[in-house]
């Protein structure tokens, strides 16, 4: 008489971390090693909140422990909470420790190697970033205009092989689809030779792409532990790039065999460029270099080239010609017409539903319309018209109406009495969903459904 | 964690006036110009390390004229720099984006000394005219900035030598303009208190602060002026200094505490005379104010 109604469960939201938490993750003893090169010191200190920098500024040259209370004197008193935070965030990561002072005090003193490493950064001194310093002027010198080019093209490749349009999808390799599988935004299917998209990817796909490349180089920081590349060597490097100067050379001797591999992987990810692999010389793109900018946070600085324009009568323009990018709207607009330098679509509730049931949120159309916004848009003062912000939201609370709960059906009693009975106990304990006396259903949640069979076992039991 | 941090633009005015700098020289030959440039160049690469849409000017204010240390002059740049710092910035393990103003600063200050050795040199330095640079070049950024992205501005001015009342009027006038395009002036003083500084500084809501040890130069720079003004307001900062509110008399540049004032353009004097050498209004002179009479014909009956 009992029979099972199965749960859904909903979309879980892509997990995309900052440097502050990713670093939280690290083991201390591998913190301490990553602060060793400046170039990490420089992008954790970047990333620190407002009041934790003037903290470490201030202590930079001061070579021995400053008393806890003297540290908890420089800021005003109203801001006692957020001095806390700051000290729990540095503590954190081992930017500085506590130190016991002659006096009986504790003090703080900033780690040894994150205050010479900086002051490196910030001063001169100690190696050069870059094994040999000086290169001989490159033959096949490159503009940016190039690198800006080669680095969209090496980028979207990856992009348009997850949407699974064949545009230029030669060119991904097992390690990049490895990667897209192990952080969940591509799956396996049997009956598909190559992977097809998952939910987490479309939300991947509608990020901006500073965060993508952070994202995608966390995953592949993940994995490229277990495939015996030393994390500590790769992600200095990764560093190293994101503050080298777009459209120089850097030459890639004295980098060491982890590094080298790491180099060969981010040149097929697009983030440096090397005319051939035998080369040793590379340059960092602006994929690279702004990853500086994608660690910092989620919310997202406006694209130059944006070129989606949206109206209130809900119509979408994009003057673009790339595939992609329409593709991209298409997830969650209905494509109406394509003309030579722009296309036209419209959202509606089906088309915008249909995202939302792929498990892309209203948060992230809203986001990716406006980081691609038209820069004329700018100008009007309202990226996107209120009214279809609110109206994409109301669409994405609609299909919140529902709430799901996992249960066991209880039908057929033969007594009114038998069934009120039954109600009562599971009411008693708690476990009572649902309940109808006309028809003599109940639904009990899945948690209480023993107790209660056995209850009733009991009862039938002891009727008979 | 982060919360939503503006880039902010800073303008750094360096008072490299030869004739004080000279005198410091004679007196405490261990603190010249080349040390308080490292200080100076410390702070701003801390500033530029702070945040990576952090934006930064360095002006020198000479005897005779203001030029720019850093960004240099695209006509300059095309013409002199060739290669700016590119070579230079791998030699060691300073950040390339440092190196590259690091030296540029340094290659400025020798030329602008090499080419202002012949002349004669004034005791104090053309104040008004970095200013009115610095607030040209922050408009400047602010309307090249991508629409949608704040820029919050920012002037210091680290000044040694005397101030110069003939140019209140310029000077206040910019600061002014400043007040107005919501641009902070902090002022850091290393000997001879400046009145107009300070006047600059109330106004504006910057800091205004003589620095009691030049040779700890670069802890209060970092201490004091690297916090942006919305930070400042959590911080514990030295108490405001008494503001000296003299204004400079317009026929002789003096400062005074009391003058005449012009009452049809406002402008004022030390001395009297009948015909305001502003706005060309004469005065009639009346002699005694009658009104006082008056009150006494009145109580006496």
């Amino acid at each position: 008489m009992a029979s099972t109604l199965s749960g859904i469960t909903s979309g879980r939201k892509i997990d995309c971390k900052d440097l502050h938490s990713y670093l939280r993750t690290l083991s201390a003893s591998i913190l301490d090693k990553l602060y060793n090169h400046p170039a990490t010191c420089l992008a954790v200190f970047r990333e620190l909140p407002e009041l934790a920098k003037h903290y470490v500024l201030r202590l930079l040259f001061i070579e021995q422990p400053i008393s806890q209370s003297v540290v908890s004197l420089w800021v005003d008193n109203k801001c006692h909470s957020e001095h806390q935070e700051v000290v729990h965030v540095l503590t954190d990561i081992r930017v500085w420790q506590e130190q016991p002072l002659p006096g009986g005090m504790q003090g703080w003193i900033l780690s040894p190697t994150f205050r010479q490493n900086l002051k490196i950064a910030l001063l001169g001194g100690g190696h050069s970033w870059t094994g040999r310093s000086h290169l001989p002027p490159d033959k096949y010198a490159k503009d940016i205009a190039f690198l800006d080019k080669y680095a969209m093209e090496r980028w979207e490749c990856i992009l348009h092989f997850m949407v699974g349009s064949t545009e230029g999808t030669a060119g991904v390799s097992r390690d990049i689809i490895q990667v897209l599988l192990n952080a969940g935004l591509m799956k396996e299917s049997s009956s598909d030779p190559l992977p097809t998209i998952s939910p987490t990817g479309f939300q991947f796909l509608l990020m901006d792409t500073a965060l993508q490349v952070w994202f995608f180089m966390l995953q592949y920081l993940e994995m490229a532990e277990s495939k015996g590349l030393n994390l500590v060597d790769c992600l200095s490097f990764l560093f190293q790039l994101s503050f080298s100067t777009l459209g120089k050379d850097y030459s890639a001797d004295g980098m060491n065999e982890t590094q080298l591999k790491f180099l060969q992987h981010l040149r097929e990810f697009g983030l440096v460029y090397q005319r051939k692999r035998k080369v040793m010389r590379y340059y960092p793109t602006r994929l690279a270099i702004n990853l500086a900018s994608g660690i910092s946070s989620v919310n997202s600085t406006p694209h130059a080239h944006g070129c989606i324009i949206v109206e209130t009568n809900y119509r979408v323009y994009a003057y673009t010609e790339s595939p992609l990018l329409i593709a991209l709207i298409a997830l969650f607009c209905e494509m109406l017409y394509r003309f030579p330098n722009m296309a036209v679509a419209n959202l509606s509730r089906e088309s915008v539903r249909d995202a939302l049931a792929r498990g892309i949120t209203a948060e992230q159309i809203i986001n990716f319309l406006r980081t691609h916004a038209h820069p004329e848009t700018y100008k009007v003062g309202q990226v996107i018209p209120t009214t279809i912000m609110d109206q994409i939201r109301l669409w994405e609370l609609e299909r919140d109406r529902f709430k799901f709960t996992e249960g066991v059906l209880y039908s057929q009693f033969l007594s009114q009495s038998d069934f009120e009975l039954l109600r009562d106990y599971a009411q008693d304990l708690g476990v009572l969903v649902w309940d109808n006396p006309s028809k003599r259903v109940m639904v009990v949640s899945r948690a209480g459904h023993d107790d209660v069979k056995k209850f009733w076992k009991r009862q039938k039991a002891g009727n008979t | 964690m982060s919360d939503r941090k503006k880039a902010s633009l800073l303008v750094v005015v360096i008072d490299t006036n030869p004739v004080w700098w000279g005198q410091r020289l004679v007196d405490q030959p261990d603190k010249s110009l080349t040390q308080f440039l490292d200080s100076i160049m410390v702070f701003t690469n801390s500033h530029l390390m702070m945040n990576h849409r952090n934006k930064l000017a360095v002006i020198a204010a000479h005897t005779n004229q203001s030029c720019f240390l850093y960004p240099r002059a695209e006509s300059r740049e095309a013409a002199g720099g060739g290669e700016p710092g590119g070579a230079a910035g791998a030699h060691d393990g300073k950040y390339e984006l440092f190196a590259q103003v690091n030296e540029q600063v340094m290659e400025e200050v020798k030329n602008l000394i090499l080419t202002s050795l012949e002349g004669h040199s004034e005791t104090d330095s053309l104040l008004a005219g970095a200013l009115a640079m610095s607030l040209c070049y922050i408009h400047r950024c602010e309307k090249e900035s991508f629409t949608g992205e704040d820029l919050s501005s920012r002037i210091l001015i680290i000044k040694g030598s005397e101030d110069n009342p003939a140019q209140y009027m310029n000077f206040m006038n910019a600061v002014f303009t400043a007040q107005k395009q919501n641009v902070t002036i902090d002022a850091c003083i290393l000997d001879n208190d400046s009145g107009l500084l300070q006047q600059a500084c109330d106004i504006t809501g910057g800091v205004y602060l003589k620095i009691p040890q030049p040779s700890g130069l670069l802890q209060y720079l970092l201490w004091v002026f690297l916090p942006d003004p919305t930070l400042r307001l959590k911080l514990t900062l030295p108490p405001k200094a008494q503001v000296d509110y003299r204004a400079a008399c317009f026929c002789h540049r003096n400062l005074i505490d009391i003058g005449y004032v012009c009452s049809v353009c406002l402008s004022i004097f030390c001395s009297f005379s009948p015909i305001c050498s502003t706005c060309q209004t004469t005065f009639k002179f009346m002699g005694l104010p009658k009104i006082a009479k008056k009150k006494q014909k009145k109580l006496n009956p």
